[in-house]
């Protein structure tokens, strides 16, 4: 019986996660300090992904208000959709850049007195207006800690940080509707695990009106233009600010939103 | 998995075994043994079993200002206000984690905890690093029903009862506890807020105060209190020993210290599993639930820092 349970319990030990401390010492002595890849990162062992992802989604249905989870739940499931992201973005041009450079979007990194000088019609004065008309802030998105990688870490750290260009490019608001939207078009283009469960499970919450709504309407329109769309993790947006709306929009292919999803939902 | 260090304050018997290495384990075993000179025992003495406070035998070496913060090392300055910020932010979902991490196993060892200090209606109580107020409730409690079952008697041996008995039952004037008191002291002002909400709704009033203080200066007179209870949170003390002179000082000649700790797993297969669902649930639980996974990582380290109770000296 004790040579069964040792026979389970030793490949327990394998989920302490790769190569590195010896049997003995416990996960984190060696992720004090030297272990990191990046500031914030924690790391984590195979089971303790499996135990974060599965949590995380139950809690992220359970209290939708937990954004964090949902960050949590892209870190955990993520790996293998960012490497091919990633290499999506070394390919192109303008994403080999973003690598090289890796800009930040922030409050502390945007110049908010330039943008708002900028004219109407501007990708910038757009998404100043979209920030202020929604009151939500760049510098709400919590910063990568599960992503055992650097440079995957940026990747996503990138990819939560132009939702909120992805809101202005495609006009939906932040209501859930409007969420949902946005994550259809994320599932399609990026094919991350966390936009296609947020994509295929947030409706559930949603009344029956909306539903049809966006069945009907919004998710085939967001997904053609999801389709037709080069990857939008290539698109330097730090660099169009002056740039017309419309003429980003035409650039990337994405068409008016079939109806107006302010205040639905 | 749980030790209860009780000894009377007039012999300081409390016995600590070198801090847990993992090459070390194997040989200090269970035995007390002071040749483990080759450990540094950062703010921990050894107390010999019978000499008076005065001559205890300095192990420590005096310059020794660093000491560990689950398993990172940090000046003893900083552990305070680390350990200070790692229960601010822990207050308000504590109760609901400490469920979740023990399947609720925890009520029990707290109920078993009172069930060995007996208390009688009249006892002082100092429940240290007492936050929530989960020791003092069931103080209160305990208490209570002794006070109530004591009157039953009364009552049942003495059928005539005299007018100014009965006005006083009517006035309500009687103390329901006895004169019992506890006072809940804790150095963290979010775990106090914490316990007090508690109190109001569950409807605590006499017999309770909250004391904001520090376990290694107690705000208290000497030879004050009958019972000394500190419930899972010596080992977030930076310098025990202190906190342990304190406890004497403010315990009456025959008081008695309790000390509800976590403890060492001593079966290599209940310990293997106790280790992958520490260092590999817990976090996860406090990162789902709590949104907090730094400071539970800190707590299931702080346990397996905290020196082990032998069993034998």
């Amino acid at each position: 019986m004790a040579t069964l349970l040792r026979g389970v319990l030793r490949p327990l030990c394998a989920f302490r996660g790769g190569p590195g401390p010896p049997a003995g010492v416990p996960f984190r002595a060696v992720s004090h300090g030297t272990g990191l890849l990046y500031p914030e990162h924690i790391p984590t062992s195979v089971l303790q992904k499996v135990l974060l992802a599965a949590g995380s989604a139950g809690m992220a249905l359970y209290d939708p208000y937990r954004h964090d989870m949902v960050a949590v739940l892209g870190e955990t499931t993520g790996r293998r959709t960012l490497k091919v992201l990633r290499d999506q973005m070394k390919r192109d041009p303008e994403g080999a850049q973003i690598l090289q450079e890796r800009p930040r979007i922030s409050l502390s990194t945007l110049d908010m007195g330039k943008l708002r000088s900028l004219p109407e019609g501007s990708f910038g004065c757009a998404y100043l207006h979209f920030l202020d008309v929604n009151r939500v802030s760049p510098d709400t998105r919590a910063p990568t800690r599960f992503v055992d990688d650097e440079e995957l870490a940026y990747v996503i750290q990138r990819y939560r940080e132009i939702h909120d260009m992805l809101h202005t490019l495609l006009g939906m608001p932040t209501n859930i509707l409007g969420e949902i939207v946005v994550k259809w078009f994320e599932a399609v283009q990026t094919g991350l695990p966390m936009c296609v469960l947020s994509a295929l499970f947030g409706p559930i919450r949603l009344s029956a009106q909306s539903l049809q709504l966006l069945i009907s309407e919004l998710i085939p329109w967001a997904v053609e233009n999801g389709r037709r769309a080069p990857c939008v993790l290539n698109v330097y947006y730090e660099r169009r600010w002056e740039q017309p709306l419309q003429a980003l929009r035409q650039e990337l292919g994405i068409t008016e939103p079939p109806l107006c999803v302010e205040g639905l939902a | 998995m749980l030790r209860y260090v009780l000894s009377d304050s007039g012999h300081p018997t409390v016995k600590m075994a070198a801090p847990r290495s993992w090459a070390l384990w194997s040989f200090c075993g269970c035995g007390w043994s002071r040749a483990v000179s080759g450990c540094r025992l950062p703010g921990l003495r050894s107390s010999s079993p019978r000499g008076p406070l005065g001559a205890r035998l300095l192990s420590q070496e005096k310059e020794a200002t660093e000491t560990h913060f689950g398993f990172e090392t940090v000046s003893e300055e900083e552990k305070g206000g680390k350990v200070y910020q790692v229960f601010e932010s822990v207050a308000k979902k504590y109760d609901v984690m400490n469920d979740m991490m023990s399947l609720g196993i925890h009520r029990v060892w707290k109920d078993l905890l009172l069930w060995k200090m007996r208390p009688f209606p009249g006892t002082q109580l100092l429940d240290v690093a007492g936050g929530t107020g989960d020791i003092a409730f069931r103080f209160l409690n305990y208490v209570q029903a002794q006070h109530q079952r004591k009157q039953k008697r009364q009552l049942r041996a003495q059928q005539n009862l005299s007018w100014e008995e009965i006005a006083r039952k009517y006035q309500n004037e009687e103390d329901s506890l006895g004169g019992s008191h506890v006072m809940v002291c804790d150095i963290n002002k979010e775990m106090l807020k914490i316990g007090k909400q508690k109190a109001r709704a569950q409807g605590y009033k006499a017999g309770l105060a909250w004391i904001l203080g520090d376990a290694e200066e107690l705000p208290f007179d000497d030879n004050k209190f009958d019972v000394y209870t500190i419930a899972f949170g010596i080992r977030n003390v930076t310098h025990i020993d202190q906190a342990l002179q304190e406890a004497h000082r403010v315990l009456k000649p025959g008081g008695r210290f309790l000390c509800l700790e976590f403890s060492q797993v001593n079966n290599p297969l209940l310990s293997r599993l106790y280790d992958v669902y520490s260092f590999q649930v817990i976090p996860v639980l406090g990162e789902v639930i709590a949104g907090d996974w730094k400071s539970y990582q800190y707590l299931v380290e702080s346990i397996r820092q905290f020196p082990s109770v032998v069993s034998q000296f």
